[in-house]
């Protein structure tokens, strides 16, 4: 354990920045962002949470996956080649327990024995995490009730607690001790640990929403994807993808060829279960056209298939962005508790398939 | 090379494809950076048709169709020319210059006004030099 | 606005009572002072979760379409004048809807107060006549609205509803200090480089999630053009496919956008949507004095001409 003052934690990271590429939150108008650290770039440790998670450093937006040209003056002319990718180290420093517990939720999905996403995989092993805990979670955090924590340690290569005048660094992985070794600083003081500890204590408390999830893992899935209740909770949402793309978890792309002039890329894009053409077939018919059957889908996904199939609790960190975000108040602790407490008859539904 | 401008000109099958071949069957010279596309009407001309000459490297685009009160439709250049004029300000308020993009009523007898007007457009066209805002490049993406 | 919820409420019963309507589409208390959540109730016991406040910015005729039920639905002036757009291009019918109209005193911008209060969280807000309170974990502060409302009820010209079937209070003078264009006509002065940075910085920070174009009521088509196979123009966040979406929307929207602020509101990144099409708005005004969703007899804007129209081609 290390403990280093606000200002030479700084000077120390722009000299890492030199040969590691370090993303840092970055105040921006009123929210923050990830960026990465150059020299006119002013970190600021003193933020609730990013407006956009930190997913898109492993998981871009919009990501090049193959190109070709039919440019006779190009000597590769007609061969299809696999984007020339940017696979350098770099660091995340100021991720919350929350989008770090999200990238192991992500990585069931894309690193599994049998199929394994080449980029986000290979960026993966290159990342080292070092996290920042939450002294004050937000009144629509909820991560302590998903398997994490503000303080918790799931998916960090190294944790800091900020102490106020500096940080308080804990070393969890070989990686962290390397991140901890660059940095310096001293030999953390029994007060330090004392104060982290306090800290730990009031943030956890904060956390005070009663969400009654083990109830709806109990559930059987048929019985919930019956319920009576999606009508009408599915009204207010206008199907945007807003919480899909802000969401951590979130991991859908879509494929695309672009086509111009003489060239021509193939681009994953995010793609969002909410959008009205995500599930259209190719002969038309479009199994999740109706708003309700989409609305449905995701929250199913998220509380149902994904606990079913991967036994590692919802596919949710507790980060509360689609809570803050969503323009119709579409609220997913909500929904868990409706869903938990609705009274259903549970033994006949599962032979019927009304939907 | 010299830059050549490359104009897309979109002309009604009716009025304006006739006058631009009267323009040729009587000698008239213009310039040929001319991309002609024949349309039957000026109103088929949508907006999206405008904004993917521009993206696919068009330096000017212009639209020619018959005279208000004569289309062969009877009307559809009365809507367009509502279109037209809120699309060519538009373009201009988000930073195309407004010398990029021309719309005309040429009749299928006025031949010479069709080259006087070919041969002002590529003037003031060669004048701004290439387009470069507008159009679609590679993808800034990792 | 206040003694406008109790008012809602009695007339949602009284609808209910006279089986005048099947349902009712209003706003209820959410989870997120800025954002109340809008909901849909067939049973008169449920209308007590009604409400009406100065964050209820979401235009509520994007529920509208496609429904066939009779319907009862709060609007205030640019909602109904969406509402009248909708009955012209036969989404809904007339005699379907109650109209519940709203004389409206503005709407708080949720990013001018975050803005102020440099991101602390709001967990409650208390309006009061012309002021309203803001209340954190450990801070309150009063503002005035009028300080802190969007930029679109700045320039409001039709507060009070065009078309209703009831008012829940009397009718607003309409603000008349400030120019409806002004925010284009700053733009309109720059030199066509300036625009384009302009652009550039505005258009920036898209993630394409469409909630502007979802949330708007008359986006209303089956497949929009930007889903569409033939022509392709790009989803990705590169600049250009971006600022295709935006135009060729916003040329879909000339004449028919009420400017109520509802794109704006729900875009997660900030991003001004509205300047597109309040330009074409200025110019169908201008050119052609048209103004979107004033009557019910008229066509819409594209769709109708007059021989001596504006006409300065070559």
């Amino acid at each position: 354990m290390r403990f280093v003052l606000k200002d030479d934690f700084l000077k120390k990271l722009r000299e890492i920045s030199k040969n590691y590429k370090v993303f840092v939150p970055v105040k921006k108008d009123y929210f923050h962002l990830f960026q990465e650290l150059k020299d006119d770039i002013l970190p600021d440790f003193s933020f609730f949470n990013t407006k956009l998670s930190p997913k898109s450093i492993l998981f871009p937006q919009s990501e090049r996956m193959f190109e070709y040209s039919l440019d006779k003056d190009d000597p590769d002319a007609y061969i299809l080649k696999e984007a020339k990718k940017d696979f350098s180290p770099q660091i995340i420093v100021g991720i919350r327990p929350c989008d770090a517990h999200a990238f192991q939720i992500v990585k069931q999905n894309f690193d599994t024995p049998e199929y394994k996403d080449p980029w986000w995989t290979k960026r993966y092993s290159l990342t080292t995490f070092i996290g920042l805990a939450c002294n004050s979670p937000r009144s629509s955090c909820f991560c302590l009730k998903v398997g994490g924590g503000p303080f918790s340690e799931k998916g960090l290569d190294a944790i800091m607690y900020d102490l106020g005048e500096g940080f308080l660094i804990k070393d969890i992985t070989d990686k962290g001790r390397d991140f901890l070794d660059k940095i310096g600083g001293d030999e953390a003081k029994k007060e330090h640990l004392e104060k982290a500890e306090k800290l730990k204590k009031e943030a956890e408390e904060k956390i005070k929403v009663d969400l009654k999830i083990e109830d709806l893992l109990k559930r059987p899935v048929l019985s919930v994807f019956e319920s009576d209740i999606w009508n009408s909770v599915s009204f207010p949402c206008i199907t945007c993808g807003i919480c899909t793309f802000l969401c951590p978890t979130c991991w859908c792309f879509d494929i695309q060829d672009e086509v111009y002039g003489k060239r021509g890329d193939r681009i994953r894009n995010w793609d969002s279960c909410m959008f009205p053409i995500f599930t259209l077939h190719a002969s038309g018919y479009n199994p999740r056209g109706e708003k309700f059957r989409r609305v449905r889908q995701r929250f199913m996904h998220k509380l149902k298939y994904y606990p079913e199939r991967y036994k590692k609790g919802i596919q949710c960190s507790g980060c509360g962005r689609c809570i803050m975000y969503c323009p119709t108040n579409m609220d997913i602790r909500r929904i868990i508790n409706m869903l938990a407490e609705e009274k259903r008859n549970e033994s006949i539904s599962s032979l019927s398939c009304k939907d | 090379m010299e830059w050549k401008p490359k104009i897309v000109a979109f002309l009604c099958n009716w009025c304006s494809y006739g006058a631009a071949d009267l323009a040729g069957v009587s000698r008239l010279q213009y310039p040929p950076y001319f991309r002609i596309i024949r349309v039957p009407c000026s109103s088929r001309v949508d907006t999206r048709f405008i904004i993917q000459a521009f993206r696919n490297g068009a330096d000017a685009v212009w639209v020619s169709g018959c005279h208000p009160g004569d289309c062969h439709y009877i009307e559809g250049n009365m809507y367009a020319r509502r279109r037209f004029v809120l699309l060519k300000r538009l373009l201009e308020f988000i930073g195309i210059e407004p010398e990029r993009i021309f719309f005309s009523w040429i009749s299928s007898a006025e031949g010479t006004k069709f080259a006087e007007t070919a041969k002002l457009i590529a003037e003031k066209v060669k004048k701004l030099g290439p387009s470069d805002f507008f159009v679609k490049r590679r993808a800034e993406v990792p | 606005m206040e003694g406008y919820t109790e008012k809602i409420r009695q007339i949602a019963k009284r609808l209910f009572e006279e089986k005048r309507i099947d349902i009712f589409i209003g706003y209820e208390k959410g989870t997120n002072p800025f954002f109340p959540r809008p909901t849909l109730i067939s049973d008169p016991q449920e209308v007590e979760k009604l409400i009406w406040n100065s964050n209820c910015g979401l235009n509520l005729c994007t529920y509208l379409t496609g429904r066939k039920e009779r319907i009862g639905i709060v609007a205030t002036g640019c909602v109904s004048r969406s509402i009248v757009n909708h009955i012209i291009e036969n989404q809904i019918k007339r005699e379907k809807i109650y109209i519940v109209g709203i004389p409206c005193k503005g709407i708080i911008d949720y990013r001018k107060v975050l803005r102020r209060i440099e991101g602390k969280e709001v967990l409650r807000i208390e309006e009061e006549g012309e002021s309203f309170k803001v209340i954190c974990d450990g801070f309150e502060e009063r503002f005035k609205k009028e300080d802190f409302l969007q930029e679109n009820c700045l320039s409001c010209t039709h507060p009070n509803p065009v078309i209703y079937d009831e008012l829940v209070a009397d009718p607003v003078t309409p603000r008349s200090e400030r120019p409806v264009y002004k925010d284009v006509e700053e733009i309109e002065k720059k030199s066509p480089k300036e625009k384009r940075s302009y652009i550039e910085q505005a258009i920036e920070g898209c993630i394409r999630c469409y909630a502007c174009r979802n949330v708007c009521p008359h986006c209303y088509c089956p497949t929009c053009f930007i889903d569409e196979k033939i022509p392709y123009f790009g989803k990705s966040i590169d600049f250009v496919d971006t600022l295709t979406f935006h135009i060729i929307r916003a040329m879909h929207l000339a004449g028919r956008c009420t400017d109520c602020g509802s794109c704006e509101r729900v875009c997660p990144m900030g991003i001004p949507i509205r300047i597109f099409v309040k330009k074409l708005n200025k110019d169908a005004f201008e050119l052609f004095s048209w103004q979107s969703g004033m009557s019910l007899e008229k066509g819409q804007l594209l769709s109708t001409y007059r021989r001596d129209d504006y006409d300065d081609f070559i």
